[in-house]
């Protein structure tokens, strides 16, 4: 039973390619994480077509009224984060939040989440981190940007520098962690004690951490947003 | 799962601006602006209701003013009416006076001559009835006699 229990985590962790787009001499490939995200944004986005169809300033139909609280309540949480001077970055991070929300908890409706690829994750930092990079060179310039990393004195500069590396490493790394984590134990579960156990447990680590990650993964960059504009 | 791939990463990223530039596109924008212009239409509500009121009060103070200039109007027109009144009667009566005073004039001055008339009328009869009895008398008897014919004749006369 020990090999097959590990056999099937490593079945399920593998992230497989489904196939190859030719491109000339170019073999790029598409791997099944790739795949469920782009399931991921169809969803979404034909949510939000379908949310946003036919709005009108009075007499607004439940659909606009959930719409616009969706909208208002994002962008409140994420705007709020990121302070007056990141606003312009909330549209990005508010398409993060419901992108990593739904791929961890995509899971539940038999799919892999996306975000249980490490590649995924490490996008997703990069991304974050050149985000939070242009987004200090946007707001001081080059020079005051370069002195930022002597602050507040010269003798951190190195472990500033680092903080640009170990920033995104640890954004990657969470997010992969607790989504690979929360599927090992959730599989450890059903295993071990069906049927009605996991079920419970699924509740937090499906669901609720899932949820949970995306709102720290976007946290933590407005976060250092909102410190590179300062 | 922990093998890193160029291509997946390029993917997300790839997926990852897809997906913003299609939110911005059926998502942020189209709340935002309609958010917006429903803030607007408030805004034009609510100062086509503040001009309403202004004008609304703008048209009760002329209302006001109208009121009271008509009013003064009023005023002064009854007081030039009571004044012309006034002036009429003063004139009527003034007019009155004078022409009762002459009618009055005239009636003195009629009956002065007319009572000129009687008493030159009368002054002549005397003298006619002096003269006729002066002339019967001289005419008549003489004496004593005479004098008491002449005396009982101006009597009789006197008496008639």
């Amino acid at each position: 039973m020990g090999s097959s229990l590990a056999e099937r985590l490593i079945e399920e962790l593998n992230c497989e390619t489904v196939f190859t787009i030719h491109l000339g001499s170019l073999e790029i490939p598409v791997m099944e994480s790739v795949v469920v995200t782009w399931i991921v944004m169809a969803v979404l986005i034909l949510l939000a077509i379908f949310l946003t169809r036919d709005l009108k300033t009075q007499n607004i139909s439940k659909r606009q009224a959930f719409a616009e609280l969706v909208y208002e309540k994002l962008t409140g949480i994420v705007g709020g984060m990121l302070g007056e001077e990141g606003k312009i970055y909330t549209g990005y991070l508010t398409t993060v939040l419901l992108y990593i929300g739904l791929s961890n908890i995509i899971g539940l409706f038999g799919f892999k989440s996306p975000t249980k690829d490490l590649n995924v994750t490490a996008a997703l930092a990069l991304m974050s981190i050149v985000l939070v990079e242009f987004a200090g060179i946007y707001q001081n310039g080059v020079k005051k940007w370069l002195h930022k990393f002597t602050e507040p004195v010269a003798i951190v500069t190195p472990f500033n520098i680092l903080d640009v590396f170990t920033r995104p490493l640890s954004l990657c790394m969470r997010l992969f962690g607790n989504v690979l984590g929360a599927f090992v134990i959730m599989e450890l579960l059903k295993i071990v004690c069906p049927p009605v156990i996991p079920a419970v447990f699924s509740l937090y680590f499906d669901l609720f951490d899932g949820l949970l990650q995306a709102y720290v993964f976007v946290f933590l960059t407005s976060l250092y947003i909102k410190e590179a504009v300062e | 799962m922990i093998t890193v791939s160029f291509w997946n990463i390029l993917w997300t990223v790839v997926n990852l601006l897809v997906l913003f530039i299609a939110f911005r596109i059926f998502f942020f924008k189209p709340i935002a602006a309609i958010i917006a212009k429903r803030q607007e239409e408030a805004n034009e509500a609510f100062k086509a209701a503040q001009a309403k009121e202004d004008e609304a009060e703008a048209k009760s103070l002329q209302c006001d003013e109208r009121i009271a200039q008509v009013e003064q109007e009023k005023k002064q027109i009854l007081s030039e009416a009571r004044k012309s009144a006034d002036e009429q009667y003063q004139h009527i009566v003034a007019e009155a006076r004078a022409n009762a005073s002459e009618i009055k004039t005239a009636a003195a001055t009629e009956a002065n001559r007319e009572k000129e008339q009687i008493i030159a009328s009368a002054k002549k009869e005397i003298a006619n009835i002096i003269v006729d009895a002066t002339t019967k008398v001289v005419g008549g008897q003489t004496g004593a006699e005479v004098d008491s014919n002449l005396f009982d004749e101006f009597i009789g006369k006197a008496g008639e």
